[in-house]
């Protein structure tokens, strides 16, 4: 019994020596953690808890808000608070901290190298050439995928909505037009139909409005409904129903049995990055691990001073 | 003693009775008081006769037209506006109720090179005169510099409207382009669909449910099968919305097919509707036809008409103000349903539906507005009172028939 208690002690000890050597920030900073947390049907949500791991295990603790805005306010003026949001989001003005990822400090570069890891693609597929119904209608697309990819414009309309592109390998729409004579003609009688991940909706919302003037006035419809229907209303088992769509998007890569081969185009416009944040008044922690935020949100851990 | 306790458990009763109507009516209450408080901001015509999505222009200023010059500032120009001397317009920030800032167009001077744009997107209108008006969002404006340089500014690049002001003011020489939006965020489209949906419910589903009243109130016999048939109908009534929405969208869309649909689209909803109405049409019409008295049915047998006279020609004109009573109901219906019309539907807000294209009514243009990544609760708090107060005035209706039956009978 003795043999135990000394060899407990000594675990303990070696555990507490090895913990405080790992220590990312202040050790005086303490109090409860307050957790806030999006609604379950935020995009940016999912994307936190599957790359945590901590999917549909979040504390029941946990504050609801309801948008990135919110998230970001709500957190800023709570000092024991940690939530999360996406990159694009104003971190100064709402007073609170962008918190580094296995060390990792997110920013564009970061995210654009793949070294910051909490991020996922925005991917797009589409129908197969000449499965479109008209001609008209499959350059029409090619075009705005080119236009959404490729060109600067498009890129500056992406990053505005949130999504994170690599301006330096833009090139002038004007320069690419060349290749889409389409977009000269009067378009106002073809519908763009798109599918897929609701994560998208912005930053797709966005370049489809941008390029409807830019290519004769086309009418688009976004039915999104999640990354899983993006292949199949597009190639799959649903791409002659009723929701059958041109585009389809996914916010994470292609797997599986969605072999994007047989598409016309297939591709990644975009990085879409999540940050967890505290207020910038907490000092105990600058960097967090995926073990430490799923224990942090899933009601382990729950106070500021055990975070190790 | 006894008498005691039992006055107290009365007492104990009766207040329970009293709480839990108070409860309803406090419910009842912050229900109002809560879309009231976040939604009236928004309640006007335009809200009504908008179209959702903005119109996307990209303009260009006319050749003879597009050089910077001076331009006075006007006297009554709001603070807020940040006014470029150069190109005679002035420019606003805005945060919009999705919280994304925007710069609005606020004022632009007659003579200025804006006042004078034409259309410069490819189609019918290319080269036409085309007005920019106060309150468009101006998103980027593309122009070049003393040296011919292309470059641009505007909220494309995040910009706020003091900083598109001084890049006019400081570096554009000439005009290339600029890209505007109106403001949108109207429901006129979901409003149209929405009648629609109710006209083609209701086309199909009164026929067929008035028949079915009359056959199990008139005809049917009590046996097993007009049993079995009441008790499916009353089934009908239980299953949830969704189902309906689930067998619309596989086992009716062949027929919407026919007609020529190739996504979903607001027939289909019509028709899923229609089906879902059916067991609250059957049970009014019934209802209708019970409290018509017997003597009637008796007179004008004794007078040599047969049964189908009888039914057709009586009985059904005295039930009519029932059945318009079951009429109501199912309106209210239709404008409450959301579950079966996102399968049937589409979830796409469309400014311009007909029946063959998707479309959204304002319960699923609630729905859609709420599902996005920054959800618009004062929107959805406008079309949500629009919905109370209609749902309100199909209450009084409903009251105010039955009241009329109850007068011509009793």
């Amino acid at each position: 019994m003795k043999k135990l208690l000394v060899a407990a002690m000594a675990l303990l000890l070696v555990g507490c020596g090895v913990n405080d050597g790992k220590e990312t920030g202040s050790k005086d900073f303490e109090g409860k953690i307050q957790i806030y947390s999006r609604d379950a049907s935020s995009g940016t949500r999912e994307a936190f808890e599957k790359g945590n791991d901590f999917e549909g295990k979040l504390t029941k603790k946990a504050v609801t808000v309801d948008s990135n805005g919110d998230m970001a306010t709500k957190v800023g003026t709570d000092k024991y608070g940690i939530g999360y949001v996406s990159l694009s989001t104003d971190f100064e003005a709402n007073k609170v901290t962008p918190l580094a990822y296995d060390g990792v400090k997110p920013s564009q570069d970061t995210v654009l190298d793949n070294t910051y890891k909490l991020q996922r693609p925005f991917e797009f597929v589409t129908r197969a050439k000449g499965d479109f119904g008209s001609d008209a209608k499959e350059q029409l697309v090619a075009a705005f995928l080119d236009y959404m990819q490729n060109s600067t414009e498009g890129m500056l309309v992406v990053e505005k909505n949130g999504g994170i592109v690599d301006k330096s390998k833009g090139k002038p729409w004007a320069e690419l037009k060349k290749n889409h004579p389409i977009v000269d003609q009067d378009n106002s009688a073809i519908t763009i139909q798109t599918a897929g991940s609701t994560s998208v909706e912005k930053t797709l919302k966005g370049a489809l409005e941008a390029f409807s003037p830019m290519a004769g006035n086309y009418k688009f419809a976004m039915n999104q409904s999640g990354s899983s229907d993006g292949y199949k209303r597009v190639l799959g088992a649903e791409k002659d129903g009723p929701n059958k769509a041109d585009i389809g998007f996914a916010s994470r890569a292609f797997e599986g049995e969605e072999n994007t081969a047989n598409a016309m185009m297939s591709g990644q416009y975009c990085i879409d990055a999540v940050v967890a944040i505290i207020s910038n008044q907490n000092t105990a922690v600058t960097s967090l691990n995926a073990k430490q935020i799923k224990q942090i949100f899933t009601g382990e851990i729950k106070n500021w001073k055990d975070v190790k | 003693m006894k008498k005691c306790n039992i006055r107290k458990s009365d007492m104990a009763l009766n207040g329970i009775t009293y709480l839990a109507s108070l409860l309803c009516e406090l419910i009842l209450l912050s229900v109002f008081v809560f879309t009231f408080s976040k939604g009236s901001s928004l309640i006007n015509w335009d809200l009504l006769k908008n179209d959702y999505w903005s119109k996307n222009y990209i303009v260009e200023s006319s050749a003879d037209h597009n050089t910077a010059s001076q331009y006075e500032k006007p006297d009554d120009l709001s603070h807020e506006a940040y006014f470029s001397r150069r190109w005679g317009i002035a420019l606003v920030d805005h945060v919009s109720h999705e919280k994304e800032k925007q710069v609005l167009i606020e004022y632009i001077d007659p003579k200025s090179p804006f006042a004078s744009v034409v259309d410069g997107s490819a189609g019918q209108n290319k080269g036409k005169e085309l007005n920019l008006q106060v309150g468009m969002r101006l998103e980027k404006i593309d122009f070049e510099d003393q040296n011919g340089t292309a470059g641009i500014t505007g909220t494309i690049l995040s910009e706020n409207a003091e900083t598109v002001v001084k890049n006019l003011d400081q570096t554009a020489e000439t005009l290339t382009s600029a890209y505007v939006k109106t403001a949108g965020g109207g429901i006129r489209g979901s409003i149209i669909a929405t009648g629609y949906l109710i006209l083609v419910s209701l086309l199909i589903a009164l026929p067929i449910g008035i028949a079915a009243a009359i056959y199990l109130n008139e005809y049917a016999t009590k046996n097993r099968v007009n049993q079995l048939i009441r008790t499916g109908i009353e089934m009908l009534t239980g299953v949830p919305s969704i189902i309906y929405g689930l067998m619309g969208v596989t086992v009716l869309f062949p027929i919407t097919k026919a007609f020529g649909a190739t996504t979903t689209n607001v027939l289909l909803g019509g028709i899923t509707m229609s089906i879902i109405l059916l067991p609250t049409i059957i049970r009014a019409t019934e209802e209708a036809l019970l409290v018509v008295p017997q003597n009637l049915r008796d007179a004008s047998l004794a007078l040599g008409a047969n049964q189908s006279q009888t039914i057709f020609k009586i009985i059904l004109p005295c039930a009519v103000p029932g059945i318009l009573s079951g009429v109501l109901l199912s309106i209210g219906r239709v404008i409450g349903e959301s579950a079966a019309l996102i399968y049937t539907m589409g979830t796409f807000i469309s400014d311009a539906p007909t029946l063959l294209t998707q479309g959204t009514s304002m319960a699923v243009h609630i729905w859609s507005i709420m599902s996005g990544e920054q959800p618009n609760f004062e929107l959805a708090s406008a079309i949500s009172i629009i919905l109370l107060i209609f749902v309100f005035l199909l209450n009084i209706g409903v009251k105010w028939i039955s009241r009329r039956l109850q007068k011509e009978w009793h």
